[in-house]
C-alpha cells in the first residue's frame, strides 16, 4: 500500500512537469518552489526500511526502497531542486522548467529504485530531460553539444539495459543490490561509470555542461554525475578498480581544468575531480569511506551548484564566460563574488566551509587502510582545486585586466539563491552534524582536529605562495584542450562520410544513371531506326579507322523522318489489326 | 625589497614546522613514511602546486591546447 512512509518522490515531480505548462505564466516560478517544498515535506516522512511494489507484467517492481544511503542523496536533490528553482525564479519558460522539474524527478527516482527496471526507467528520464537543459540555450555550440551528450547517454543507456537482462537472465532477479562480477556487472558499471564521468569515459561532461543555460548548468552540475556515485556506492562499494580510477580521476581533473578558459568548462573539470573523491571513497569501500563518499556528494552539490550559479550570473551579467575575455568585474559584480569564493572555499576544504568536513573524510578512509598513494594523490587533486577556483579563477575574472565589461542588472532571485547555498555551505562547514547526522553508516569522526587543521592550512596557504610567486607569468590562453571526446568527435566526419554523404552519393550516382538510362531510351524510341543507322556508321567508322565525319547541321530534309514516324504508324496500325482481329484468330 | 617579500613565507613556514613537531608528529593515529617530516604538507603544497601548474602547461602546449575552431574546421559541409 502507498502511504507517506514509502511515496515515491518522483511521481511529485512528475505530476509538477506535467501540471506546470498549463499554468498561467506568473505562477510557473513558485509552482517550482511549491513542489519541491511539498517533496521535501514527504521526504521528512520517508521511513528507513520502507518500500513499495508494484506488478508489471512478470515482475514486481520495487518503484520505492527507503534506506539511509538512497535518504542521504534524496535530502540533497530535494534541496539542490528547490535552490536552483529559487535561483531560476525569473526563468519563465516552460520547457527548461518542465526539464528542470523532470531532471530532479528521475534523479529521485533512481536513488529511491529498488530494482533495476525502475532504475533504467528513470535513468533514462534523466538523460533526456537533462538534454533539454542544454538545448535551451539555443546555440549552435549548444545544439551541437547536446547531440553529442544525447549520443554518449543513449551509449550508456544501452550498456545498462544489456547489463541489466544478463544480469537478470543469469540471476533471475531484478533487485538492486552489490553486484558479484560477471559480464552483467561489468556492463553495467561501464554505464554507471560513464555518467560518474570517470576517465576515459568523461568526455562527454566538459563539452556538454559549459553550453548549457545560466539555471540549466545549475541543474546539471548536481545530478547526473552524483546518481552514477550513488549507484556505484550501492552496486560497486569496495570494488579496487574504482579506488584507483578515483584518485587518478581526481588529479585528471585538476590537470584539465587549469588549462581550461571558459570559466564553467573549468567548473566542469572540478566536477570530474570532485566525483573522484566520491569514487575513490567507494572503491575503498569500508563504512568511513562510503559515509566519505556521500557526505562529499552531499556537499559537493552544494558548493558546485553555488560556483555554476556564480559563473552563471557572470555570464548572464556580461555574456563572457571566458577568462581571457573577463577581467576587472570587482566593482560591479561584488557581491557575486564574495557568493563564489563561499562555493570556492568550499571546495578547496578551507576550515568552516563545508568540503573540510567532507573530503577529509574520504581521505580518512583512505588512511584508515594505509593507502598512501591515494593519500598522496587526493591532496594533490586539494592543491589543485584550490589553485584553480580558489586563486585562478576569481584573479582572472574579478581582478586582473579590467576590460571595462558592460553588465546587466542581475535578477533578485539569482542572489537569493546563491545567498542560501552559501548559507548551507558554512553551516554543513561550522556544524559538520547537520550532515554527518544524515549519513548511512554510524560516524565516528571529528574533522576539528589540531592536526587536520594544520596540515590543511599549510596545503593551503603554501598553494597561494606558489600561485603568487608564478602569477604574472600565468594568463589564460584562448584555445580549447583535446579530451576524450576527440575520439568520437574526430572520427565523427570519417563516420559520417560512411554512414551519411557516401550513401547519399550511391544514391545519387544511381540516380543520374537512370535518368542518363531513360534518356537514351527516348533517344532511342524517338527513332528505333536513325539511332541503329547513326550506330552502325559510327561502328563502321571506329571498325575501319575513319575520322568520323563531324556533323554539319543540314537544311530541313523531307526524308528525315520520314522512317521514323511510318515505323510508329506501322506499328501503331499493327497494333490495331491484332487487336481487331483478336477474335477471329483466338 | 625582495627580502622583505620572502621573510612572511619562511617564517610561516618555521611557525608550522615548530606546530607540526608539537602537536602533529608522534600524535598522528596513522603513520605513513612522511609523518615524520615536520612541514611536510608546506612542501608538498608549494610543489604539488608548481607541479600542477608547469605539468598542466606542458601537456596542453606540446599536446592538448589547439585553436578554438579545432572541432569546427571540418564542419563546411553544413
Amino acid at each position: 500500500m502507498m502511504s507517506m512512509s514509502n511515496f515515491p518522490l518522483a511521481l511529485i515531480y512528475i505530476i509538477g512537469a506535467v501540471l506546470l505548462p498549463v499554468l498561467p505564466r506568473q505562477l510557473r516560478s513558485v509552482f517550482c518552489l511549491i513542489v519541491s517544498a511539498l517533496a521535501f515535506i514527504i521526504l521528512v516522512n520517508l521511513e528507513t526500511g520502507a518500500s513499495l511494489t508494484f506488478p508489471f507484467l512478470n515482475y514486481e517492481l520495487m518503484v520505492c526502497r527507503v534506506d539511509r544511503l538512497s535518504l542521504a542523496f534524496g535530502y540533497v536533490f530535494v534541496i539542490m531542486g528547490f535552490l536552483g528553482g529559487v535561483y531560476g525564479y525569473h526563468v519563465k519558460e516552460s520547457l527548461q522548467q518542465v526539464a528542470a522539474m523532470l531532471y530532479v524527478g528521475s534523479s529521485l527516482g533512481v536513488v529511491f529504485a529498488g530494482d533495476l527496471f525502475t532504475l533504467i526507467f528513470f535513468w533514462e528520464i534523466m538523460a533526456i530531460s537533462s538534454l533539454f537543459l542544454i538545448w535551451a540555450r539555443r546555440t549552435r555550440a549548444a545544439r551541437k553539444a547536446g547531440f553529442r551528450y544525447l549520443l554518449v547517454h543513449a551509449f550508456g543507456g544501452s550498456a545498462l539495459m544489456a547489463g541489466i537482462l544478463l544480469h537478470l537472465q543469469q540471476t533471475g532477479s531484478l533487485l538492486f543490490t552489490h553486484f558479484d562480477g560477471g559480464a552483467a556487472s561489468y556492463l553495467i558499471l561501464l554505464s554507471f561509470a560513464l555518467n560518474a564521468a570517470v576517465p576515459p569515459l568523461n568526455g562527454w561532461l566538459p563539452d556538454a555542461y559549459p553550453e548549457g543555460t545560466v539555471t540549466g548548468s545549475v541543474f546539471l552540475s548536481a545530478f547526473t554525475t552524483k546518481v552514477a556515485v550513488y549507484a556505484l556506492a550501492r552496486g560497486f562499494a569496495g570494488l579496487e578498480l574504482l579506488m584507483w580510477s578515483g584518485a587518478i580521476m581526481a588529479v585528471y581533473g585538476v590537470v584539465f581544468a587549469f588549462l581550461a578558459n571558459d570559466g564553467r568548462r573549468l567548473l566542469s573539470y572540478h566536477i570530474i575531480s570532485q566525483v573522484g573523491y566520491m569514487v575513490c571513497g567507494v572503491g575503498i569501500g569500508t563504512q568511513m569511506a562510503v559515509n566519505g563518499a556521500t557526505a562529499h556528494a552531499f556537499a559537493h552539490i552544494l558548493y558546485k551548484g553555488l560556483l555554476f550559479m556564480g559563473m552563471g550570473t557572470v555570464l548572464y551579467a556580461t555574456g563572457r564566460n571566458r577568462m581571457t575575455e573577463l577581467g576587472g568585474l570587482f566593482k560591479k559584480m561584488w557581491p557575486t563574488l564574495i557568493f563564489f569564493m563561499v562555493g570556492a572555499f568550499s571546495i578547496s576544504g578551507v576550515p568552516f566551509f563545508s568540503g573540510f568536513v567532507s573530503k577529509s573524510m574520504v581521505i580518512y578512509g583512505a588512511e584508515m587502510e594505509h593507502l598512501g598513494a591515494i593519500v598522496l594523490l587526493l591532496n594533490l587533486a586539494s592543491i589543485g582545486t584550490f589553485l584553480s577556483i580558489g586563486l585562478k579563477l576569481p584573479y582572472f575574472t574579478w581582478f586582473s585586466t579590467d576590460r571595462n565589461l558592460k553588465t546587466e542588472p542581475v535578477p533578485k532571485g539569482m542572489y537569493i539563491g546563491m545567498a542560501l547555498t552559501s548559507a548551507l555551505c558554512i553551516a554543513i562547514g561550522v556544524y559538520p552534524a547537520l550532515l554527518y547526522n544524515l549519513l548511512p553508516f554510524e560516524v565516528d569522526y571529528h574533522p576539528y582536529t589540531a592536526s587536520h587543521l594544520i596540515e590543511s592550512m599549510q596545503l593551503l596557504i603554501f598553494t597561494g605562495l606558489a600561485f603568487w610567486l608564478v602569477m604574472k607569468k600565468l594568463h589564460a590562453e584562448a584555445t580549447i584542450t583535446l579530451d576524450t571526446d576527440w575520439f568520437y568527435r574526430r572520427p565523427s566526419h570519417l563516420a559520417f562520410n560512411v554512414f551519411s554523404v557516401s550513401i547519399c552519393e550511391l544514391f545519387g550516382a544511381i540516380e543520374r544513371l537512370s535518368l542518363r538510362f531513360v534518356r537514351y531510351l527516348v533517344k532511342v524510341g524517338c527513332n528505333p531506326a536513325g539511332y541503329a543507322v547513326e550506330v552502325t556508321k559510327n561502328a563502321g567508322h571506329i571498325l575501319l579507322r575513319t575520322e568520323k565525319p563531324t556533323r554539319e547541321p543540314s537544311d530541313f530534309s523531307p526524308d528525315r523522318y520520314r522512317i521514323p514516324l511510318g515505323f510508329m504508324v506501322l506499328v501503331v496500325l499493327l497494333v490495331l489489326i491484332v487487336l481487331l482481329s483478336w477474335d477471329f484468330l483466338f | 625589497m625582495k627580502r622583505k617579500w620572502l621573510l612572511a613565507p619562511i617564517t610561516t613556514l618555521i611557525i608550522f614546522i615548530i606546530l607540526d613537531v608539537s602537536v602533529v608528529t608522534g600524535h598522528a593515529h596513522f603513520t605513513f613514511p612522511w609523518s615524520h617530516i615536520p612541514g611536510f604538507f608546506s612542501f608538498f603544497g608549494f610543489l604539488g602546486c608548481l607541479a600542477i601548474i608547469y605539468g598542466a602547461k606542458l601537456l596542453g602546449h606540446f599536446w592538448l591546447q589547439q585553436d578554438e575552431d579545432y572541432y569546427d574546421k571540418d564542419d563546411e559541409h553544413e
